[in-house]
């Protein structure tokens, strides 16, 4: 036990104790009364003083019952605390994990719940401020939240309300753990003063103190130094099965026919059966039963999880919600089921700006178009369109290999050269080239393969900044993706007919992909299923329209649309499905799915393996140091009042 | 007798005793279990034969005997000589002691009112009956005394000095008693009226009064506070007498103490008295004293 105001308690003592034995001394004020004799009185109270059990102790009894009140009042003052940590004011940054896997609920309530409650351990273990201390400072505490984003709950405070506020408003998400971007937040905050000008004062930097299930995506970029981060594991169990991939599709020779893909993974050691439902817009079409092997240890510290996959088939015409949800109970619910909607079919009247190109053209053909015209540049500059910017004819305007006088408003798949004015610089010619580096998990390149593309000539392009390279040549960007004029346009900078990509399968894929991307019906369903976190924007809107989007929590928020005509919505934290409701518009739904097959990984981490530090998971949740007993200690001095006036009634009273 | 006590002084009888009173206690005399022995024939008849018109018994003539008491009729039938003994009536010394202490006026009502009312009732008793009467007062000491009075005439002298005589000072039991027994003469009845509560103790002083020729009657005067007080709270107690102090707080338990130790303190005086052939009698003062001469007194034998 340690004394957090010893000398407050001295000085107290030292007026108290003398006073009330002075006044215990002073006289009772006594009734004076006149008798015949005290001969007979006298030998009353010797009897009764004789007769009294543990008289002596009785006489008094009043003045120890006072001593001790007294006592363990003074006690409450010097201010006695157990598990004392010593030493200057400390700072704590309290780290705690948002994202889906800390909704497991193996941690007696969700794993959320348990890093709050240890979170708030930690901050009533924070010492106060000492009274009558002008040298001592008082423990500070910091609060930052994080999942795909970090957020702020609280800066560096020593009101322990507050933080224990800040604790409380921590609201679930289903996003990712990305802890590097909180870390830096946390240090920016945590940074001793004069860190910067290497001016160090005697104040140490915060101690950060992360409440996770150690399944950090970014942890291996993450450099910490020895000591300065101490993990509180959350969370024990590992028995999950998650949807980690889905896809609806209609046929390509049925459009009317849909085909589900989805893929399952069990996390458990256990092998696991269960049911996986697939329903449209809430009717259950289908349930399948898939067996999924158990989680096993690979080499090294890569572990092998039970992966199964199923396909669903079924007839729908319109549109819908198309849901896949495995309905075995496990710890983690948010990864269950994955959406998606459904467009109803639709074609798409494609336009080809071409001198001639019978590989583009015929690639073109085969895929499901309503209408594929020709022109050539010369007429399509002479086009005039109607209304270019609002009510264009087609929906995906493919130039090969031509600069247009004039762009109107619209989607374009370029090939080749590219059109003026959208600042992209055109430099030398370069030859044998190929392609080194892809996003294969972009939608345009879906099922596309690239490896093999050898292009034999074509020049350098510089990008704008806000440009998307899809694919890069050794030498320049191949495939890229950039907005201009509220047109998007996918850019292929070379002439396919100088590459063998014209004579690939994955050419004519990637220009079914591309024209589902531009078109209304692939664009408008990517769009529509999401990821956790990704925001959801509409286009092509009125500007300053208001709206309002309701999540799948029953919370709504008011939103409008920006000047160029845009909507842009972030709070996609929770997986289901969001609704945007806009003025003099239809409702749009958006499917917010986890689909991440680290997230839903649960199996806590015992120790983090960051870049060149390894952190071990503290033992134990963490207990409460610093415990005042200035609590006990008051009604300790209560209880003795109450006695001491027990005491003196029945003496009184005897 | 009520023509007695209304004399021209100030101070009379009736301020104490009232006419019907007086009037009743004329019927009553002082007795004595013990015949005993006076200076001058009175109305008492003693145990010892003498000269007195009552016959008592006879017994055989021996050389030296008074002549004239030998019953002749005896002799003139059975020719011997026996003489006539008659009861003698003698006079009874009858000394009342009074506790005059401070002590003696604590009670509601004062303890003293009833120790004067019994000392004049008494002291009437006596003179009516041509008893020699000595009437004592004492605290510190013996404080006064009208010794050998007799006849109603001294009723106006007892009244003026019970009247008079406040209750002061402190309480000397022996020291009283050593004066008063120095000064007795004869033998009678000594009646000592006090509350007894001397701290020196009752023993030797009344060690001192119980003799041969003595009857001795103890009355013990309480007040009602002292037999059952009804205090609380914390006090400082004062001793009237002599300031001694208690500090109490008084409780349940307490005053059952205080009431065993009183009792206890009662009866200790009367084992004392009973083993030496005194009277004891405790008495309330704040019960009247006509029942106690009229009724308790007669049946314990000090009046009839």
């Amino acid at each position: 036990m340690q004394w957090m105001a010893p000398m407050t308690a001295i000085y107290a003592a030292a007026v108290a104790t003398p006073l009330l034995v002075l006044m215990y001394f002073l006289k009772l004020k006594r009734r004076e009364q006149l008798i015949s004799s005290t001969l007979l009185w006298k030998r009353a109270i010797q009897d009764l003083q004789v007769n009294a059990p543990f008289q002596r102790l009785r006489k008094n009894i009043l003045l120890l019952l006072q001593l001790l009140a007294l006592t363990a009042f003074l006690l409450a003052l010097g201010r006695p605390v157990l598990q004392l940590q010593i030493g200057p004011g400390k700072r704590y940054v309290l780290l705690i994990d948002r994202s889906g896997s800390m909704n497991a609920t193996d941690a007696n309530g969700s794993r959320l719940d348990a890093a709050r409650e240890q979170g708030r351990t930690i901050v009533q273990s924070l010492r106060s401020k000492v009274a009558f201390s002008l040298t001592e400072k008082s423990d500070q505490g910091m609060v930052i939240a994080f999942a795909d984003q970090p957020k702020v709950m609280c800066n560096f405070t020593s009101d322990k309300r507050q933080l224990l506020r800040a604790i409380d408003a921590i609201e679930p998400t289903d996003g990712l753990s990305v802890l590097g971007e909180a870390l830096r937040v946390a240090r920016a905050f945590a940074q001793a003063p004069g860190e910067d000008t290497n001016d160090r004062s005697g104040e140490s930097p915060a101690q950060l103190e992360l409440f996770s299930d150690g399944r950090i995506r970014d942890a291996t970029e993450i450099v910490v130094k020895p000591g300065e981060l101490n993990y509180h594991k959350v969370g024990e169990g590992s028995d999950n099965v998650a949807v980690v991939a889905m896809q609806a599709r209609r046929r390509f020779e049925d459009p009317q026919t849909v085909k589900v893909f989805a893929t399952l993974v069990n996390y458990s050691p256990n092998e696991v059966l269960s049911d996986v439902q697939l329903s449209v817009d809430g009717d259950v079409r289908a349930v399948r039963p898939l067996r999924l092997p158990p989680s096993r240890p690979g080499d090294g510290q890569e572990q092998h999880h039970g992966t199964g996959s199923v396909v669903f088939e079924f007839s729908h015409p319109g549109a819908g919600i198309v849901e896949v949800r495995q309905l075995r109970k496990d710890l983690l619910g948010c990864d269950d089921a994955a959406r998606t909607i459904l467009q109803p079919p639709a074609k798409l009247n494609v336009l080809l700006v071409t001198e001639g190109n019978l590989a583009l053209q015929s690639a073109l053909k085969v895929c499901p178009l309503g209408s594929l015209n020709v022109r050539t540049p010369v007429q399509f500059d002479s086009m005039d369109p109607i209304d270019p910017d609002t009510a264009a004819p087609y929906d995906v305007i493919v130039l090969d290999n031509c600069s247009p006088a004039k762009l109107p408003r619209g989607r374009y798949l370029i090939f080749g050269s590219p059109p003026k004015n959208v600042g992209i610089e055109v430099g030398d010619e370069i030859t044998n080239q190929v392609a080194v580096d892809w996003e294969a998990r972009s939608p345009v390149l879906e099922f596309v393969d690239l490896s093999g593309v050898f292009v034999a000539k074509t020049r350098k392009m510089t990008l704008p900044r806000d440009a998307d390279i899809l694919c890069e040549f050794n030498n320049s960007p191949a495939i890229s993706l950039l907005r201009r004029h509220g047109s998007p346009m996918l850019l292929v900078g070379f002439d396919v007919l100088e590459s063998n990509w014209c004579f690939e399968p994955g050419f004519v894929m990637f220009c079914y992909n591309a024209l589902s991307f531009l078109g209304t019906e692939t664009a408008s369903a990517q769009e529509s299923s999401l990821r956790v976190s990704t925001p959801i924007t509409i286009e092509g809107l009125s500007p300053d329209l208001p709206g309002k989007v309701i999540a799948p929590v029953e919370k709504s928020w008011d939103v409008r649309t920006d000047a160029s005509g845009t909507l842009r919505f972030a709070g996609t934290n929770l997986t289901g499905l969001y609704s945007v409701h806009l003025e003099d518009c239809e409702p749009k739904v958006f499917a917010v799915n986890s689909l991440d097959i680290d997230e839903s990984n649960i199996t806590p981490v015992r120790e983090i393996v960051f870049s060149g530090e390894m952190v071990k998971a503290q033992s134990g949740a963490p207990q409460r140091s610093n415990v005042e007993l200035l609590p006990l200690l008051v009604l300790l001095v209560l209880v003795l009042v109450l006695l001491e006036w027990i005491v003196y009634n029945s003496k009184v009273k005897l | 007798m009520s023509e007695t006590t209304q004399t021209s002084s100030p101070r009379r009888l009736t301020d104490l005793l009232d006419a019907g009173f007086l009037a009743r206690l004329d019927a009553l005399d002082i007795l004595s279990r013990k015949i005993l022995r006076g200076k001058m024939q009175g109305e008492r008849r003693s145990k010892r034969r003498g000269q007195s018109v009552e016959f008592a018994d006879h017994r055989p003539y021996t050389a030296g005997d008074d002549l004239r008491f030998v019953d002749w009729n005896i002799y003139a039938r059975l020719d011997q000589l026996f003489l006539k003994l008659f009861l003698e009536e003698q006079d009874l010394t009858v000394h009342v002691i009074v506790d005059t202490s401070a002590s003696m006026d604590y009670g509601n009502p004062p303890k003293q009112h009833a120790v004067k009312k019994l000392a004049a009732a008494l002291t009437y008793i006596a003179l009516v009956n041509n008893n020699r009467v000595t009437l004592s007062t004492f605290a510190d000491g013996l404080v006064s005394q009208l010794p050998n009075m007799r006849g109603r005439n001294y009723l106006n002298r007892i009244a003026e000095l019970l009247l008079t005589t406040e209750s002061a000072g402190p309480s000397r039991f022996e020291r009283a008693a050593r004066e008063i027994t120095a000064s007795r003469i004869g033998t009678g009845v000594m009646i000592v009226l006090s509350d007894f509560l001397f701290k020196e103790g009752f023993e030797s002083g009344l060690r001192r009064m119980v003799s041969r020729n003595y009857e001795l009657y103890v009355i013990q005067m309480l007040s009602p506070q002292e037999l059952s007080p009804e205090l609380s709270g914390d006090l400082k107690l004062i001793d009237v007498e002599d300031d001694d102090v208690a500090e109490v707080t008084v409780s349940g338990a307490l005053l059952e103490y205080y009431k065993r130790n009183m009792s206890a303190y009662c009866n200790e005086l009367k084992d004392f008295c009973t083993r030496r052939g005194a009277t004891y009698v405790l008495t309330d003062s704040g019960k009247p004293v006509e029942p106690l001469v009229l009724n308790y007194l007669r049946r314990r034998g000090l009046v009839g």
